[in-house]
């Protein structure tokens, strides 16, 4: 049985709802629909809708950028990396090289890409010539990457990983004690990589309410209608709003090649800290495609100090749904898509650069 | 980032698929659908280049009916 938009709206608009409900998602894609469908401003008034830790490349470690840039820099190698980071700044300097954009007009050799096989591709072209491939992303694109390695690659492909896991960055708010929100929306493409069970800690031991949904307004309004149901009632579970794709325990196979390429550690998100168990490292057997061995100099501890988000920028309580966006003290005026300051409004999956596609103009700073 | 489309299925070879959606065709890496039988045909929903889990007909039109809305709101 299937629900059209306005069904589920109508649905909503007439359960008995408490004075405010804050509704989580943790996934760009999440954020894009609701923003381009309006669903926020379809909503009861009751009812906000904050965008959370959703954007792999906003919290992609400050050093790792670095790292990346620097790599380029000084050795003779081809870097190449999803779009999305090339435009990302790091902390430096006025006059220093701040983004991999910046490194490549300084003639260092970097070029986006869309796909694991064309970083495999490139370094088929060239066997004599060390490519980098610099992966940032959530589950689901490093299953992709981990899919690579097992699949097997050129010796002279080499991953700088930067891959995150996001549950535990929900867990981590969950946990503070001050979470800022009442219910999740729980992110479907994740979910269809790795299970709807990994978000059973948000029923079982916070006892809030959570779905997964889909991308369509009907299987977000689903979601949102659910977990409001879920919080009237007092029973809370975990819904599964997005069936047709998302299956029990995910998909395995791709859960089984995450295994055996990466292990999971204790690893940094840029302006936020070190989230337990929340990132991928390549595992021994991968050694010898790993760029942190083939270049150890690059990676810089006393970065870790430094590596917060640029000066002035806001995107570290965007990112964990403290503030929205417009509620960054240099949205819209310092940092716009066209003149970004932040990673938020750098990638296409950033907060900030979803609301501005979306048309909020106006700053809300309290 | 996480986002991922629909592609109908052209022709499978190994791990390797040719796949279409809206007219565009791509080579589609089938190395995470090794416990499915992915026939001429069927659907997957693709992520960065790899077919991440096999879909209905019903929720591929969905999806690019979202994408559609979605493309014409950045457009604006």
């Amino acid at each position: 049985m299937t629900r059209t938009a306005s069904e589920w709206l109508d649905r909503i608009r007439h359960i008995d709802l408490p004075e405010r409900v804050k509704i989580m998602n943790v996934c760009g894609g999440h954020e894009r629909s609701i923003s381009s469908a309006g669903i926020r401003g379809a909503l009861p008034d009751q009812v906000e809708l904050i965008p959370g830790p959703g954007c792999p490349v906003c919290i992609c470690p400050e050093e790792d950028v670095y790292e990346a840039i620097h790599i380029a820099l000084g050795e003779d190698v081809t870097l190449v990396t999803f779009g999305d980071m090339l435009r990302v700044p790091v902390n430096v300097p006025r006059r220093e090289i701040r983004s991999l954009e910046q490194a490549k007009a300084a003639g260092a050799d970097i070029r986006p890409i869309a796909s694991p096989i064309e970083a495999r591709a490139i370094a088929l072209q060239n066997p004599d010539r060390d490519v980098v491939f610099f992966a940032a992303g959530f589950e689901t694109t490093m299953a992709p990457v981990a899919a690579m390695l097992c699949e097997g690659v050129p010796d002279n492909l080499y991953v700088l990983l930067s891959g995150r896991l996001t549950w535990p960055a929900v867990a981590m708010l969950l946990e503070s004690g001050d979470p800022g929100f009442d219910a999740l929306i729980a992110p479907g493409h994740v979910s269809t990589v790795m299970g709807p069970e990994e978000w059973e800690f948000v029923v079982n031991d916070h006892q809030l309410p959570a779905a997964v949904s889909g991308f369509t307004s009907e299987s977000l309004l689903a979601g949102m209608y659910s977990v409001l149901r879920q919080l009237t009632d007092g029973t809370p579970f975990l819904d599964n709003c997005y069936p047709d794709v998302v299956r029990p325990q995910g998909n395995r196979n791709a859960r089984k090649h995450l295994d055996q390429a990466f292990e999971v550690y204790d690893a940094t998100w840029r302006g936020i800290g070190i989230i337990p168990g929340s990132g991928y490292g390549l595992r021994e057997a991968f050694a010898s495609n790993d760029a942190r061995v083939r270049y150890p100099g690059y990676s810089d501890e006393s970065r870790k100090r430094v590596g917060e988000m640029p000066q002035g920028c806001d995107c570290a309580s965007v990112v964990l749904g403290k503030i929205y966006p417009n509620q960054c003290r240099i949205y819209g005026i310092a940092c716009t898509p066209r003149s970004p300051v932040g990673p938020c409004m750098v990638s296409e999956e950033g907060a900030c650069r979803i609301w501005w596609a979306s048309g909020v103009r106006d700053q809300d700073v309290a | 980032m996480c986002l991922a489309i629909p592609m109908k299925v052209m022709e499978v070879d190994g791990f390797e698929a040719r796949c279409e959606a809206k007219g565009v065709e791509r080579q589609v890496n089938l190395f995470m659908m090794q416990d499915e039988t992915l026939e001429t045909g069927d659907f997957v929903m693709v992520h960065v280049g790899y077919a991440i889990q096999k879909v209905t007909p019903q929720e591929a039109q969905s999806a690019w009916e979202l994408f559609d809305q979605v493309l014409e709101a950045m457009d604006r």
